[in-house]
């Protein structure tokens, strides 16, 4: 597929941004900022949005790109953290409103995820499929729900380890040998965790918490106060373990 | 290394794996039933085993003989008065276990470390009121136990940390990797693994995706080598409904833990996976 002239907006501080950013480079699109765009909106063909923790900043982008961008450009969103429907709900043409949600690092993810706002209509589904494809990865189209499959299985999973983390039942290290020995985990939790970035889980694990008022989604809160203290992980040196010291980094 | 004499109580799908474990590390082991039938079965794998472990070049004809004749496969509790270590792996009944240990903590030496293979029952729960409850632990592999890696030792309420090091030392002598962990309900693999099926389950239940999708995107982008219905289909459905149920009862109901009316169904009518040709996907063709 040529993406030569192909501008893509990418906006948002999720822990994608720097990932999406790079592989939509080397693909050969375009990529640019809400600012570099302002001056020459009608060279956009395709908006992504991907912040999750800020709401506020989310609400606010989306609305930025709804104003800026021509009816008919597509823009796709994160939806680990609300809806997209929710945030289609934010916007003046809420049809071309997407929802997509994976986890860094996107070089492990063979295939991303695609969730339909209710008010989503088909070039916009189209549109997601087609970048997605266009960066080698497999699509799988499932209903609008907070944190879609994988992100919303896997946050649960950190959550519970964070629970007996906080719970002294085991140490950080122990969880994840555990994990990974015991039941074949490609990583062990917390140690995923740290790589994706806690404000990533926090996000949808809020989010969960949120749309369905269930105490089966209740965030563990060494995992909110660990986001609170901004260890997030690899990303800022200290998560659920320490990246000081070189050995500590190689683990 | 320091040979022990190992006790092995359920010579079953565990305990008969465990016993392999021990006896290729050079223990002596005995290894009990209450069902001579198993114990036959249970000396015919442990042949077998070795045998191919002869064909493939891992040991000889010798080491092999020498293997068989350190492992005792006996029937009665007395003939384990003599050993260091006894490992209990009989069905998952807490009054089954209770017995056992109580037999144990008579007919063994006092400084005898005495582990159960047990994985829900609270260590805490089968060492109360028993003399020296100290030595009691659990020590907890995974199926098939010659295979998976892991061990998790769990500290009851009353082990002693020199038990608990003991224990931990073994496993590492059986080449096993060892994790400690507190009495809590489903350990660490059995608690921190219920989301990866429960929320399957939910997210199936609210027709988010359907189980072939739910598979291959914990696959493909997940990373996980099985997806989560193929698994319970390959666990059994009713073993993996059972173990959910036992951590949400544990956990005296926590909302986390919630078992699935789905997965009731399927254990209600008969659809246990691989082993009744039909689960979450058919076997049958
Ligand atoms: N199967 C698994 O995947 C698995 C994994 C980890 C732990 N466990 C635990 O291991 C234990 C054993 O499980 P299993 O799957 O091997 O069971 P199993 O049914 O295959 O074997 C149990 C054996 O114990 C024998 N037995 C029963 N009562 C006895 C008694 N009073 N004295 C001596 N022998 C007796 C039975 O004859 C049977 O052969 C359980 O506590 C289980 O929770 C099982």
């Amino acid at each position: 597929m040529t993406t030569a002239n192909k501008a893509v907006l990418l906006t948002g501080d999720s822990p994608l941004y720097a990932e999406l950013h790079h592989l939509l480079i080397d693909r050969g699109y375009t990529v640019l900022s809400f600012e570099d765009a302002t001056s020459a909106p009608q060279t956009v063909s395709l908006a992504v949005e991907v912040n999750s923790l800020n709401l506020e900043a989310k609400k606010q982008q989306l609305c930025d790109l709804d104003q800026l961008l021509a009816a008919d450009v597509p823009i796709i969103t994160t939806s680990l953290a609300i809806t997209a429907t929710e945030a289609a709900s934010w916007t003046e043409h809420p049809e071309r409103v997407c929802g997509f949600g994976t986890l860094v690092p996107l070089a492990e993810r063979e295939l991303i995820e695609i969730a339909p706002a209710l008010q989503t209509e088909e070039p916009a589904i189209a549109a997601a499929v087609s970048l997605f494809r266009s960066l080698d990865k497999e699509t799988e189209i499932v209903v609008d729900e907070v944190g879609l499959v994988f992100p919303r299985i896997l946050s649960l999973i950190i959550n519970e380890a964070a629970f007996a983390l906080m719970e002294k039942a085991a140490t950080p290290q122990d969880i994840d040998t555990a994990m990974k020995k015991g039941t074949n985990y490609p990583y062990g939790p917390l140690e995923w965790a740290d790589r994706i970035g806690l404000d990533e889980i926090y996000a949808i694990s809020r989010g969960l918490q949120r749309d369905f008022a269930e105490e089966r989604y209740r965030t563990a809160p060494l995992l909110r106060k660990l986001v609170l203290a901004k260890r997030v992980g690899v990303r800022s040196g200290q998560g659920f373990y320490h990246y000081g010291s070189k050995e500590e980094c190689e683990k | 290394m320091e040979t022990k004499t190992v006790g092995v109580i359920g010579a079953g799908t565990m305990g008969a794996g465990i016993a392999l474990v021990c006896g290729r590390k050079g223990h002596h082991v005995k290894l009990l039933d209450a069902n001579q039938a198993v114990l036959d079965k249970a000396q015919s794998y442990l042949q077998s085993i070795l045998s191919k472990d002869v064909e493939k070049g891992k040991i000889n004809e010798q080491q092999k003989t020498d293997t068989l004749e350190r492992m005792k496969l006996v029937s009665d509790m007395e003939q384990l008065a003599d050993c260091d270590i006894v490992i209990e792996a009989v069905p998952e009944r807490l009054d089954l276990k209770k017995t056992i240990f109580g037999e144990l903590s008579r007919i063994c030496k006092s400084d005898a470390l005495l582990l159960t293979n047990t994985s829900s029952i609270s260590i805490t729960e089968i060492a109360g009121g028993l003399p020296h409850p100290e030595r009691i632990l659990g020590f907890h592999f995974f199926n098939p136990a010659p295979v998976m890696p892991l061990v998790e030792v769990i500290r009851g309420k009353k082990s002693s940390e020199d038990n608990v090091e003991q224990a931990y030392r073994f496993a590492e002598q059986l080449g096993k990797v060892p994790v400690l962990v507190t009495d809590t309900p489903g350990f660490i693999v059995n608690r921190i693994a219920r989301p990866y099926y429960n929320e399957a389950l939910r997210i199936l239940g609210d027709n988010v995706a359907k189980v072939e999708q739910i598979d291959r995107i914990m696959k493909q982008a997940g990373g996980f080598k099985m997806g989560p219905f193929e698994l319970q289909d390959m666990i059994g459905i009713d073993i993996n409904f059972a173990t959910t149920q036992s951590v949400y009862s544990d956990f005296f109901h926590e909302g986390r833990f919630k078992p699935s009316r789905i997965q009731q169904r399927m254990v209600q009518a008969g659809s246990l996976g691989r082993k009744t040709g039909e689960g979450f996907y058919d076997y049958s063709k």
